[in-house]
Parts: C-alpha cells; sequence; structure tokens
C-alpha cells in the first residue's frame, strides 16, 4: 500500500490511557506514533462553544464537542440524536448512553477529574461475597501503579487518612485537599448526623498551586464540560509534552481494522483518513485506548480467517461484561439557601456505603452531593413556569440557591449477557456501529429498592429537604468498564494481568475495558493505573525484542 | 561609604538561607574556618545581588553555573563560582574574587562581559565584597562541574575588547555617602545601585551595550520582557507609587491595580528581594521615590490609569454557533476563551487581586507592548512567601495552555489594549514574533564585523598605496 508509516509502538486513542503509555513509551526511547480518529482542537474554542450554548443545551456534556463526520460520537442534545450512533437495547439501554468524545484528549475532556481507587474488598467480590469474579492481582499489586497514576497527572486529596479512600497508601497525595463549598460542608455535616462520612474526593486537580505546568483551580466550576484553564488533568494537556519528546499524534485517523500475521502477531493498523484513503501503520507493539466501546468495536471490526470472531476473541469474551456505575438521582428542594456551585462541580462523596456484607445480596452505592452550580437548572426551570420579570428573577435566585441534587451512583456486576456487538447500521465511513444490550440486573435493583432510595431520603430529610424527587429510572455514569476483560486463564478473558491480549502477544488493550470488576466510584484511576502496569510490560518487551 | 546589614532585619527573611549555608558548611568541614556571622552576612548580600539569579541553573546545584543567557549578541553561560578547586572560584584569593566582582577581570586576568553587572557591583565597599568571598568560600558547597563555554560569534569573542568598553563604560569610582540625606536613603541608593544592580535592565543600553548616561531608570528592554521606567514621574514612572506598595511589590511581587511582578523581575522578587529585611526594602523604596524623574512625551497619563471594565459578551454570546469552530476568532473570542476565565469576564480580575485586574494595570498602560505579549506567551510563575502566583504561557509550548499563533496573539493584545489598556497601540506580528524569539537582538555584531572588514580594507588600501608608491617610485627611477 501507497501509504505506510509505522513507530515502535504505535498508540491508537490520545485519552488518558494512550497519553500515559506514549509517555513512558518515549521515556524509554522508543518510537511513538498516536492515531486519533478526531479532531485535535483548542481548548479556548471548547471554552467557547460551551460558553455560546442556550441554557436548555447546557447540561449536555457532548454539546460543546460537535462530532466529525468520520468519527461520530452519542450526542445527546435529543433522544432522535442520541439514538444515532450507539444502538441501544434492553431493559436499561437508555442507561448505557454513555459520553465520550473523540476529540484529540479524549473523554478526559468532560470529566469531573475523580479520583477514586478500587478497594481491596472491591477486586475480591467472588471470595468475599460469593459473586462476580475475584481480580487475579489483589490490591496490594495495584498500589504502587494508583500511586504512580496520581503523581503523573496530579491528583489532590487529604493527608489525614481517616478521611482518605482507601486509607492503604504508599505515598500522600500530590497536592492537600481542595476545600469543600457551602453546599458540600452542610451535606457532610448531615451525613455525620446519620452516621456517614462525606469524605473529601481525590480529583485531578490542581488545589493552590501548578503542577506540571498546569494553573490551579479558580473554581469556574465547569469542570464538565471543560476545566478553561487546565487545572484539572485532561489528556489533552498531555499531547504537547508528547510532541515534545518526539512522539507523533496523527488527528483526524479512524482506524478500522487490526491487522494480524502468519503467526498471529498484530502486523498493522489501518486507519481511514477524512477524504476516506486508507492507509496502513506498522509497528513493533499495538496498544489500543479507546476504552471499553471503541475498542472492543475495533476487535470485533477486525475479524479475519485466524480470528474468526475478531481479534483477541479466541475467549469470545471481547464485547461482553460492559459495566457502567447505574445512576440514580435526587432532585432536592429546601427552605433555605444551600449554596451549590462554589468550587469544583464534584468534590466529595459518602464511600463507605459502596461496602458491606449486603454485597452478597446487592451491590453497594456511592452517594454525591453534586456541586454543580444550579442556575442552570434553576434558569430553565423558572422560565418553564412562564414567569416573567422580578418574578422570573426571583425564582431563578430561589431555585438556584434552595435546590440540590444527589447522585447515587449503583456497583453492577459484570455480566456475559451486557454485550457489545456489530450493528448493521453504518456510519459515514462504513464502519460498522457498536450495538449494546444491557440490563442493570436485580443486583444493582435490590441494592436501589432496599439500600440506597431509602439512605437518600433519610440524607434528604436530615438536609431539610421539603420535597423530594428521586428518578425511578437508571442513567449512566460514563464510566465505561469491561468489554475487554482481565483474568489469568485464557479461556473467561481477553487479556492478561498486563493488558496483553491472551491471543496476540504485541497487542496491548489497557483501560477501562479490562477492569474485571466496577466497584462504585469512577473508574478513571483505574485505568490510569492499568496503563501504567501495561506500559512497564510494553517497555520490557519492546526492549527484549 | 559603610556597609550595615541590620541584623534585626536580617535573621528572619533569612533564615532558610542561613539553616542552608550552615548546613553546608558542615558538611564540607569548613566549619571552623568561616566566621559565621560573617558569613550569613555575605549569604544576605549574595540574595540582595541576586548572584543566584544567573549563576544557578533551574533545578541545578547553587552557584554551579550553566544557566544560558541570551544577550543580543548571542549566548552568554553563566560560570560556576562555588569554590570547586578545578571549576569554580576555589583558587580565588580575595583580591582576584573582588577584581571579578568590581572590575570584571577573572582571575586569569581575561575580562568578563558585562552581562555580569560589574558596573554596578563596582560600588560595594571592601566590607561586603569580603563577606560575599567569605560566604562563596565557606557557605558555598563546592561542584566539581564544568559549566558550557561562552563562544560569542567574531568580534565578540575577542574578550580583549572588554578593555576599551571599561575604559569607556566603568565607573571606578567609590559611591560617596551624601550627607544631605538620610541614612536611610544612603543605605537605599547604596543597594540600588550597587547589589540590586537595578538599573541592568531599567536603564535603556546604547550602541554598544552600554547603560545610556542621562536616562538612567528610564526603562529599557530585557531579553523579550522590559523592564519599565522607574523613575518619578507621575506619568511615565513610578511616582504615584506610596512607599508601601512598593515595598509590598519587592516583597511579594504585586502591586493592587498597578503591577505584578513577571519574567526577570518575577524571579527578582522570587530570588532576592523577597528576602530583603523591611529595613533594606524601605531604604531601597526610599531612594527609588527619589530617583529624577525622566519623563516620555507620549506619556500623556499614567501607565497604572487606563482602561475600565468592559466586556463584549452581550454582543458575542448567540451569535456564534457551536460549530463555529474552524473559523477565524476575533480578539474578543480569544480573550474571552483564554483569558476571562481567570481575568473574569468583564476584565476585572479577582476581588483578593490573585488574578490581577487587566485595567489600572501597568502591562496595558504601557507604551512599549513587550510585557503584554510576553506575559500572554510565556505566562508568569512566581512564587514568594504570599504564594505561588502562576498564569500558564501560550505560546504553544509544552506546558501552555495554548497554541496561539502570532496572528492570534495580535487580535487578543489590540483587543486587550483597546479595551482595558492604552488605546492607538497597535501590536504587529513583527513585534510578536521578535519576542517570541526571545526579543530583540543587535546588529552591533554586523555592526562589529562590518567594521572589522572596514577596517581591513583600510590597511588593505594603505598598503596597496604604500606598496603601488613604492613601485611607482622605483619604476621611475
Amino acid at each position: 500500500m501507497a501509504n505506510e508509516d509505522g513507530a515502535d509502538v504505535v498508540i491508537v486513542g490520545t485519552g488518558i490511557v494512550g497519553c500515559l503509555i506514549a509517555r513512558q513509551m518515549l521515556d524509554a526511547g522508543l518510537s511513538v506514533l498516536m492515531l486519533e480518529a478526531g479532531p485535535r482542537v483548542e481548548r479556548w474554542q471548547i471554552v467557547e462553544n460551551f460558553r455560546n450554548l442556550p441554557p436548555t443545551l447546557r447540561l449536555h456534556y457532548d454539546a460543546p464537542y460537535p462530532p466529525k463526520p468520520w468519527a461520530p460520537h452519542m450526542e445527546s442534545y435529543t433522544d432522535a440524536a442520541a439514538a444515532e450512533y450507539l444502538q441501544l437495547e434492553g431493559p436499561n439501554a437508555l442507561a448505557y448512553r454513555q459520553g465520550y468524545v473523540r476529540y484529540a484528549g479524549g473523554a478526559t475532556w468532560h470529566w469531573a477529574g475523580i479520583c477514586w481507587r478500587l478497594t481491596p474488598q472491591d477486586m475480591r467480590l467472588k471470595t468475599l461475597y460469593g459473586v462476580a469474579r475475584d481480580w487475579d492481582f489483589d490490591y496490594d499489586t495495584l498500589e504502587p501503579y494508583y500511586t504512580r497514576a496520581e503523581y503523573a497527572i496530579g491528583v489532590c486529596g487529604p493527608s489525614d487518612s481517616s478521611l482518605q479512600w482507601p486509607p492503604m497508601r504508599s505515598k500522600p497525595y500530590p497536592m492537600g485537599p481542595l476545600p469543600f463549598g457551602p453546599g458540600e460542608q452542610r451535606f457532610t455535616e448531615a451525613a455525620a448526623r446519620i452516621g456517614l462520612k462525606n469524605l473529601p474526593s481525590a480529583q485531578a486537580r490542581n488545589s493552590r498551586v501548578a503542577y506540571d505546568g498546569r494553573p490551579p483551580c479558580c473554581g469556574n466550576n465547569n469542570c464538565i464540560p471543560v476545566c478553561p484553564i487546565a487545572a484539572k488533568y485532561d489528556a489533552a494537556t498531555a499531547l504537547p509534552k508528547i510532541e515534545a519528546r518526539g512522539g507523533r499524534i496523527l488527528a483526524n485517523a479512524v482506524a478500522y481494522r487490526v491487522e494480524t500475521d502468519q503467526k498471529n502477531t498484530i502486523a498493522a493498523v489501518h486507519y481511514f483518513d477524512p477524504d476516506k484513503r486508507s492507509h496502513r501503520v506498522t509497528g513493533r507493539i499495538f496498544v489500543l485506548a479507546c476504552n471499553g466501546i471503541e475498542t472492543p468495536k475495533l476487535l470485533l471490526l477486525s475479524k479475519d480467517e485466524r480470528n474468526p470472531n475478531g481479534v483477541a476473541n479466541s475467549s469470545d469474551q471481547v464485547g461482553r461484561n460492559m459495566m457502567d456505575q447505574p445512576k440514580l438521582v435526587a432532585e432536592l428542594t429546601l427552605a433555605e439557601p444551600l449554596w451549590t456551585g462554589v468550587g469544583p462541580v464534584q468534590g466529595s462523596s459518602i464511600m463507605q456505603t459502596s461496602q458491606g456484607d449486603f454485597r452478597s445480596r446487592h451491590g453497594g452505592a456511592l452517594f454525591r452531593f453534586n456541586n454543580l452550580a444550579r442556575s442552570a437548572f434553576g434558569g430553565v426551570a423558572a422560565v418553564r413556569k412562564g414567569l416573567v420579570g422580578r418574578a422570573l428573577d426571583a425564582e431563578i435566585r430561589r431555585l438556584s440557591a434552595c435546590t440540590a441534587e444527589i447522585a447515587i451512583e449503583h456497583e453492577l456486576l459484570p455480566d456475559p449477557d451486557n454485550r457489545l456487538t456489530l450493528s448493521n447500521k453504518k456510519d459515514w465511513l462504513g464502519i460498522n456501529k457498536p450495538n449494546i444490550y444491557y440490563d442493570v440486573g436485580e443486583y444493582v435493583r435490590r441494592s436501589a429498592k432496599e439500600y440506597s432510595v431509602p439512605l437518600v431520603r433519610k440524607l434528604a430529610a436530615e438536609l431539610g429537604a421539603t420535597d423530594v424527587q428521586v428518578s425511578t429510572e437508571f442513567t449512566h455514569s460514563d464510566h465505561i468498564m469491561g468489554g475487554t476483560i482481565m483474568g489469568a486463564n485464557s479461556a473467561a478473558s481477553v487479556v492478561d494481568l498486563d493488558c496483553r491480549t491472551h491471543d496476540h502477544p504485541n497487542l496491548f488493550l489497557p483501560g477501562g475495558g479490562a477492569m474485571t470488576t466496577a466497584g462504585c466510584g469512577n473508574s478513571t484511576l483505574t485505568m490510569a493505573a492499568l496503563a501504567l502496569k501495561a506500559a512497564d510490560a510494553i517497555a520490557g518487551q519492546a526492549k527484549r525484542a | 561609604m559603610r556597609s550595615r546589614v541590620r541584623p534585626s532585619g536580617l535573621k528572619v527573611p533569612n533564615l532558610p538561607c542561613l539553616i542552608g549555608c550552615l548546613a553546608l558548611a558542615v558538611a564540607s568541614g569548613s566549619w571552623a574556618e568561616a566566621a559565621p556571622a560573617e558569613v550569613e552576612r555575605g549569604a544576605y548580600l549574595a540574595k540582595a545581588a541576586d548572584c543566584g539569579a544567573c549563576h544557578t541553573a533551574p533545578h541545578g546545584k547553587p552557584f554551579a553555573g550553566g544557566l544560558a543567557i541570551g544577550s543580543p549578541v548571542g549566548t552568554i553561560y553563566s560560570t560556576n563560582i562555588t569554590p570547586s578547586v578545578g571549576y569554580g572560584i576555589g583558587r580565588y584569593t580575595e583580591a582576584q574574587f573582588a577584581r571579578a566582582v568590581r572590575r570584571g577581570i577573572r582571575a586569569d586576568g581575561a575580562n568578563l562581559y558585562p552581562a555580569m553587572p560589574y558596573t554596578s557591583y563596582s560600588v560595594l565597599t571592601d566590607a561586603d565584597v569580603q563577606a560575599l568571598y567569605g560566604y562563596f568560600m565557606h557557605g558555598v558547597a563546592p561542584i566539581d562541574a564544568p559549566t558550557p563555554r561562552t563562544d560569542l560569534p567574531f568580534p565578540m569573542n575577542l574578550r580583549v575588547s572588554m578593555m576599551g568598553w571599561n575604559l569607556l563604560f566603568l565607573n571606578t569610582k567609590p559611591l560617596r555617602p551624601d550627607s544631605r540625606e538620610s541614612e536611610m536613603w544612603n543605605r537605599g541608593r547604596y543597594l540600588v545601585k550597587g547589589a540590586a544592580h537595578c538599573s541592568a535592565c531599567h536603564t535603556p543600553r546604547g550602541f554598544l551595550m552600554q547603560e545610556k548616561a542621562g536616562e538612567e531608570f528610564s526603562g529599557g528592554p530585557v531579553g523579550p520582557w522590559y523592564a519599565p521606567n522607574i523613575t518619578s514621574d507621575l506619568n511615565s514612572g513610578i511616582g504615584s507609587w506610596s512607599q508601601d506598595e512598593l515595598v509590598h511589590y519587592l516583597s511579594a511581587g504585586d502591586a493592587h491595580h498597578k503591577a505584578q511582578a513577571a519574567g526577570s523581575m518575577g524571579e527578582a522578587v522570587e530570588h532576592s528581594f523577597q528576602y530583603l529585611s523591611d529595613a533594606d526594602l524601605n531604604a531601597i523604596a526610599t531612594y527609588v521615590k527619589t530617583i529624577p524623574a525622566i519623563h516620555a512625551a507620549s506619556d500623556h497619563r499614567s501607565r497604572f490609569a487606563f482602561g475600565t471594565a468592559s466586556s463584549d459578551l452581550g454582543r458575542l454570546r448567540g451569535k456564534y454557533g457551536i460549530r463555529d469552530q474552524e473559523s477565524a476568532p476575533t480578539g474578543a473570542q480569544l480573550f474571552q476563551g483564554n483569558c476571562a476565565s481567570c481575568h473574569a469576564p468583564f476584565g476585572q480580575g479577582s476581588k483578593d487581586g490573585y488574578y490581577p485586574s487587566l485595567f489600572s494595570n501597568s502591562v496595558l498602560g504601557s507604551g512599549n507592548p513587550n510585557n503584554l505579549v510576553a506575559a500572554i506567551l510565556y505566562g508568569v510563575d512566581r512564587t514568594t512567601r504570599q504564594g505561588q502566583a502562576f498564569m500558564p504561557g501560550f505560546a504553544g509550548g509544552p506546558n501552555d495552555l495554548a497554541a496561539l499563533s502570532d496572528h492570534d496573539v495580535v487580535l487578543l493584545a489590540n483587543y486587550l489594549l483597546e479595551h482595558y489598556g492604552r488605546p492607538g497601540g497597535a501590536v504587529t506580528a513583527q513585534q510578536v514574533a521578535e519576542v517570541r524569539r526571545g526579543g530583540p537582538s543587535s546588529s552591533l555584531v554586523a555592526l562589529a564585523r562590518a567594521g572589522v572588514a572596514l577596517a581591513a580594507m583600510a590597511v588593505l588600501t594603505a598598503l596597496f598605496m604604500v606598496f603601488r608608491r613604492i613601485k611607482r617610485s622605483s619604476g621611475t627611477s
């Protein structure tokens, strides 16, 4: 083929996982080529996109990231738009409308920056509670990678171990915690009165000082959908650092096939450019870092005579065990102002509720006071009431100050029936769209019914709520996990304990897809830790070769 | 001139340094030889003279040199001034040390380039030079490591040329106390003219890179930045500043609604001024406030008094859809997208001043736009006891928040000047490119080369004439 390129390590995807690996490969003296399906844009363009949004679209976090025709992602502004790309089915289909952006920098562009670790118990569900699977290594194996990840991206958190989650740490957080806003403070006090501890979140956000050239948080309170000053880590900030070390990044390069050779090792990745021309990229080691939806999709698209079920899929586990934390939301109205919205959009959570012997019967749950300023909700709600003039102003103020939201994120078990397959529907380039069947299962439904919803009502009452509306339909947390599940047994998993595929020695699939269980917290730090564990293995393998 | 360092003022600000040098003295085993009080005084003077600014490379060992200093005539590498015998100044006698500091002459007799501010240090008293010597010999750990050789282009590589330069521009007369002025004023003058070497940046330089006589402290370029007029002129200078504002600026790098230290001044505050005693900072301020005013005719208003809070938000929002991201930006969009998240949508900054307001700001009120452009490209990073003041750069570097093109910076800078600053000053792409390159380069090298070539031509012509004359005379004879 005419258009050929290559590097020692070829990385598909420029999100947090791809960028952490790229940096380590470059530091190890290996050449790196990164392929990104979407465009590469300047931060200020996204900031302006966001600020130009009408209030009704403010809460659609994908809205400032209009996808390119060749790199579609889910757009949520209407149900019809949302149904365009991700094809969803099953009892909880709508709860898998995962928001991620196919832009250089990936979904960390619009994450909240929350960096919970899994607990030792989260990794041993089978042994301790007789459900799901155990991870095939323990927390102590993962801990050094968690710490490295926290230092790589700059995580702030409490130094008091009684406020850390979990407190088993080899090093302190690189930065001290951010203070609570007034709403979070009130919520913490209310929780304490019923015996619950609201912990300051570990978050990839600079508190008080610059970190890795990025400024401290100045409280714009729009971490989602974009930190305007990069006080929050996002992988877009890693891109110029990678290039400064000699890494190459190709934007608008849509990988659509992984090519195997006679020995069933990976020989190349093929991609389309926006003119629909195909290109072939060779390398010694390949990393697919497109997270739990795009990575299994690409593997399934790549089936060949040696791999009839798709690349890396001899176990038939590619695309199975799709996970997230199914979320319910409690909307509170209070008599007194609570003043939500000072500081970052998320700064704390009740974590102890994710643990307990009840896990043999139902999942745990995380409770989070959402600190996103309520003015957008309040504004839209007040206008919809048909108010005008002073009455409108007063109602906007009341709704902004005297309402609050508590999110409940539930622990979901890996279920092989929650499965991603290729849809018959094709995208602009003629690539099959992903199709996902999703059922949160009785484990989650029991958790909501018997445990989390009664508890959130207690919390709301303690906070002084005059009205509480708890959603009845589960929604998505945008924490995509599963899809290329990890394990020591090659018959029951896709990747080994270094995220290397069991089937192809030079193909790595690090990130959320590899997670064996989900826990209740945001998956990103675990993805980053797995990326660094894989990076050690990749660098070692590249040097031996 | 008597040198007095007040012990009461010395102890508190200088404690970390003191502990550091005591530790070093113990570590190097020279404790017995050093007179602690003298070493301590020398350490303070080395802070006041900001020796570390040039002689310590980023993340390098203290005073081990190796910092690349961009000068208009080429890159000069600072030297190792630790007491290392092989690589530093370990073999220097006190007299040799004094000659290097005050006369710019190395122990081997070679001349230093005036990147070393010996023209300022020339006023240092014998007692202070002695204290500095004591500190560098006994309070600094020897680092046995070489530094890159400075290799300026011809003819600047001929260090001997500096002898003529020194003859023209080096003042060797000591500073005599002015009995009409207070002790404080005299102390301030001694620090400003000597150790703090303020004029090295704040006085414009002439054709031969000398500080221009008669224009002292009226402002001059420092690499990509501009060290502004600090004379007592009300409009062009800092005559409108109070004593307290000046002292606070020197110790924290910030004067609310006036100016913030960045670039070389940020470094001077971080590495030097913040460690000076309140008494010395007040002395400096006392003297600076009396520097004779130098007025630029174009400065009709104080550079701290331009602009007001304003915003184009009303005109911006609702016009541009979210799919407009690939069209060419306007200055207003660049401001809202890159600056307003910290400096606020009306340019008013934050109430506590951590994020400075853009109006009433020296950077935007100056007739010279270099600091505006340099702040946009390089940002600010200054750490004092008040904490870190940090603004990212927007030049497209590995740590920068954005990769603004020269054209983007022109749009943004002119938008800012128009709305928050001194109107009418149009920043050009050439100016931005020059700041991005690191500041103006001097035509001195080319001119000097041309001069040498001309001189050579003249010699050749003369020889030719003589030869012809001889030939002719021999022919006719």
